[in-house]
């Protein structure tokens, strides 16, 4: 299985992918073919131009004011008797959730599925400070058993068959060679039910963060959310500084834009609005609660006078799902934490650009995945602009850009260019496959194409009749 | 009226027949068609290689070389698309002219529906079934979707119900040659559901160079033709090569 | 300067270099009918389709019958806090991890979502960690809209709000879907007129 790859080695990976594990392409498909329907559903109930369209300039809005709306969001949490933290950087966040392990003494942690966390490190800092940590998501469950990230920002195990999940679960678990699915999910209830009751710590992400409410909202459909927030005595939530929106009213709009952009449901069976530790009036619930403000890159994204719009998102997959280069290697082909499209936009600035250099590149720019985003980010452009900053910091081969620089040179000069023209019907394109090895990728997989006998514009100097 | 064939640069050089059958075909329509001289590439692979700087002087060229046409047609929805969607914003500094030939240029099946307001050119496709690629920036960037499928119904052929008919192809210029193996797991998935059909068109020759050249290494698959060359047979009916 | 400082002068920065756009105002949805009656349809079928059970019943004391009658098949029941005395049924009670069926009060719905809003101070534990969960609701709290019910109870906000709006599920395996993954795998929804 191929999971802890690196974005610069995205053409291997996806090549393994294709080639030597063609049931993972087999799984996505179907599994982007069900969410795309469900999707599509989603959206022609309701005037989903119209929506997408308050989606996008609600979330610009937000990120043009970032800076009163993180302010006023501490303050508010602050209020509400919630400890704020901020995190530059990756190693900053785990710094912080040291301190609150050490503060508590903490053995056990069940973590609700988070993407942030992921990005973060937090599961792998935790087993060197010896916490137990447990997955409680179904699907991080399986990758974290099987020491994979997941593959998918929505759908974690969207990559496996049912028959893989059997093979997890009877290892694990004991269940049946042959377990249906309802099988292998009680025998995951039975376990986690212990692991919920025992945690000292819970962990999660954040959907949205209100500013003017202080309010930690979070989206999902098995009730490990609400659980992982409930039941330990201390929950922690990983926030990215790009969650925030202005006000509790707003959730209305969002959380059921990201829901029918998600999954194709009106709303996630279960949605929770943290705002804070237990209170004197209630019977349970947390008794301290943390919200750690992340930055991690997202400043440098915001800097950047195209990418900033990249912030809108709100991780529902979407672009994933309908994305013609995702659906035939899985997420795991990417080689970090946020796949397809969404993650080919945002981790130059997370990453760094040279670092995350194939994945702009890693599209053919068909488009769809701006057709479906719910807050109209225009990824395709966001594709194309970071193409253009690796061009402008000679980071593309040195062959493309020669072969580029002579092409735009003939095609700046009719005679040229049509010489050019009769050279190629007199070469076999397999010998020029020799000299360019952009040739050679094309003859790899398909049939040299055969250009026609005579040039369309000699046909036209002939007559046409 | 009159009419300039920008040819591309695909299309003069491997697409020659289609781009002569797109003449016809306007000349039967009444059309006057000339093909502007110096036509060379509207700088497409070179903008989607992220070579901003090399697409703005194709962009230059192209946009000069139209100048002072009437409308301008295009046998490609994907360069008809650089053209309106991408000129304006590259041509800095001449965005009048920009803009004006972004107004006046068309893909081949958008302009006799949309402009000329044809539908119905004869019944030479009878009898056949066809599949129909969308081209990804026709689909997108032009908004082209039931033009090309109203000129093949009206010319009497059934298009085929393919679930992946507006799925991207995986050519994508650059892409194919820099990522083959995903670009052809990508024409696979067309492949591999397409129904049986006497041939496939589309409206871009990139892609049909990306499916036939993928159908030609698996070898099977159906016949590429392209969508100038159907309708052109449409109006004449009879087959041609 | 601590790292707040920096994030946040970073972020203004960037605000600087770009004009501040205004927020698109309220968010208008679908109207989901501003007569009660239609809300109440909406609701249930809403429930209905994300694979809950709805019960209408006319008044408390139905509603008290109906609780009584249904819990009889049950061996024990965990109940929240927020539920009126007439509302509860006579088996033995139990601790929330423990009891097979729990009941619950929600404070609010919501028609378009088809959501019940659950309040912290009703007992979270009661609402999640039983297998079978029965929440009752008064026709009248019932909002056609999300944003209208939010502004609702903005004013007064617990430590926690849980819209329930189906029993738990999910479809990570082989896109199959499973109720009763970790919250409790039935839902009936008693709307209490
Ligand atoms: S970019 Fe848009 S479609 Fe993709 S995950 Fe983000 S919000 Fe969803």
């Amino acid at each position: 299985m191929s999971g802890h790859g690196t974005p610069n080695r995205y053409r291997q990976q996806a090549t393994h992918t294709i080639r030597d594990e063609p049931y993972v392409r087999e799984s996505v498909l179907s599994g982007t073919d069900r969410a795309n329907d469900h999707r599509n559903h989603a959206y022609a109930e309701i005037d989903a131009d119209r929506w997408r369209d308050w989606g996008r300039d609600a979330k610009t809005h937000t990120l043009t004011n970032l800076d009163r709306y993180l302010e006023e969001a501490e303050r508010n949490l602050e209020a509400n008797g919630v400890r704020v933290h901020w995190a530059e950087t990756a190693a900053d966040a785990l710094t912080v959730l040291r301190g609150i392990v050490r503060e508590h003494d903490v053995r056990s942690v069940v973590k609700a599925k988070s993407m942030l966390t992921e990005e973060l490190g937090v599961n792998e800092h935790l087993e060197r400070l010896n916490v137990r940590v447990r997955e409680t998501d179904l699907g991080e469950y399986i990758v974290q058993i099987m020491g994979e990230p997941p593959s998918h920002i929505v759908a974690p195990v969207m990559h496996l068959s049912l028959d893989d999940c059997r093979q997890i679960f009877q290892q694990v678990l004991g269940t049946p060679r042959h377990g249906t699915p309802e099988e292998l999910v009680a025998a995951a209830r039975k376990a986690l039910r212990q692991e919920f009751l025992a945690a000292d710590l819970g962990i999660s992400g954040g959907n949205f963060l209100v500013a003017e409410t202080g309010t930690v909202a979070l989206i999902e459909n098995e009730g490990n959310i609400r659980l992982s927030t409930s039941l330990p005595r201390v929950h922690v939530a990983f926030v990215g500084i790009e969650k925030l929106i202005p006000r509790f009213e707003d959730l209305a709009g969002f959380i059921q834009l990201t829901a029918r952009a998600a999954t194709g449901q009106p709303i996630g069976n279960y949605v929770s609005f943290i705002q804070g530790p237990k209170k004197d009036d209630e019977v349970d619930g947390p008794e301290e609660v943390h919200v750690v403000l992340v930055d991690n890159g997202r400043t440098t994204l915001l800097a950047d006078e195209a990418a900033w719009e990249a912030l809108r998102c709100v991780r529902c997959g979407a672009c994933l799902n309908i994305c013609p280069v995702y659906r035939q290697t899985g997420g795991h082909a990417y080689g970090w934490t946020y796949s397809g499209p969404i993650g080919a936009i945002i981790a130059p600035g997370i990453l760094g650009l040279e670092e995350a250099l194939p994945l702009p590149f890693a599209s053919s720019l068909c488009g769809a995945c701006a057709d479906v985003c719910p807050v109209r980010i225009p990824i395709p452009e966001l594709l194309l602009h970071w193409r253009e900053r690796a061009v402008e910091e000679g980071l593309t081969p040195l062959t493309e850009r020669v072969g580029l620089e002579a092409y735009t040179r003939a095609a700046t000069h009719p005679l040229l260019f049509r010489a050019g023209g009769t050279l190629l019907r007199r070469t076999p394109w397999q010998l020029g496959g020799t000299a360019l090895p952009i040739l050679k990728g094309w003859t790899q997989e398909r049939t040299t194409p055969e250009p026609s006998p005579k040039s369309f514009q000699a046909l036209w100097k002939e007559g046409i009749e | 009226m009159r009419v300039s064939l920008f040819a591309t640069c695909l299309g003069d050089q491997f697409y020659a027949d289609a781009c002569a059958d797109a003449v016809r075909l306007l000349r039967h329509l009444g059309a006057e068609v000339d093909v502007p001289a110096g036509q060379t590439c509207c700088g497409q692979p070179a903008y989607n290689a992220g070579r901003r700087v090399d697409a703005q002087a194709m962009a230059r060229h192209t946009s000069k070389v139209l100048d002072g046409s009437d409308y301008v047609v295009l046998p490609s929805g994907s360069c008809a698309g650089m053209i309106r969607c991408f000129y304006p914003e590259l041509l800095v500094g001449d965005g009048a002219r920009a803009h004006a030939l972004a107004q006046r240029t068309f893909e081949l099946s958008q302009f006799v529906v949309e402009v000329l307001g044809v539908q119905r050119l004869g019944d030479g496709l009878s009898g056949s079934t066809v599949g129909y690629h969308h081209s990804c920036h026709a689909l997108r960037e032009l908004g082209v979707r039931e033009a090309p499928l109203e000129l093949l119904a009206g010319c009497g052929a059934a298009v085929v119900d393919w679930p992946a008919a507006e799925e991207c192809c995986g050519f994508g210029g650059l892409f194919s040659a820099k990522l083959p193996e995903v670009s052809a797991a990508m024409a696979d998935r067309k492949l591999d559901t397409l129904p049986e059909v006497d041939f496939v068109t589309s409206t871009d020759g990139g892609c049909l160079m990306q499916l036939s050249g993928r159908a030609g290494k698996r070898g099977r698959g159906p016949v590429f033709r392209h969508l100038a060359s159907a309708l052109w047979q449409g109006v004449q009916g009879g087959v041609r090569a | 300067m601590s790292a707040r400082e920096r994030v946040l002068e970073r972020v203004r920065s960037a605000c600087q270099e770009r004009e501040r756009t205004e927020h698109p105002g309220a968010f208008e949805s679908r109207d989901a009918g501003a007569d009660p009656a239609s809300r109440l349809t909406t609701l249930a079928t809403m429930l209905e389709a994300a694979g809950a059970e709805v019960v209408r019943v006319d008044g408390m004391v139905e509603a008290g019958k109906w609780v009584r009658r249904f819990a009889n098949d049950f061996e024990s029941v965990s109940v929240g806090v927020t539920v009126p005395s007439q509302l509860r049924p006579t088996i033995s009670t139990k601790g929330s991890h423990e009891a097979a069926l729990g009941l619950s009060m929600a404070r609010a719905a919501i028609a378009e979502t088809g959501s019940l809003l659950m309040d912290a101070r009703d007992g979270r534990r009661t609402q999640l960690l039983v297998p079978t969960h029965v929440v009752f609701v008064y026709q009248a709290d019932v909002h056609p809209t999300f944003r209208g019910a939010l502004s609702s109870v903005r004013a007064d906000l617990p430590s926690a709000i849980g819209l329930h709006s189906g029993p738990s599920k999910s479809a990570d395996i082989a896109q199959t879907l499973v109720t009763g993954v970790h919250g409790p795998g039935r839902l009936i929804v008693v709307l209490v007129a």
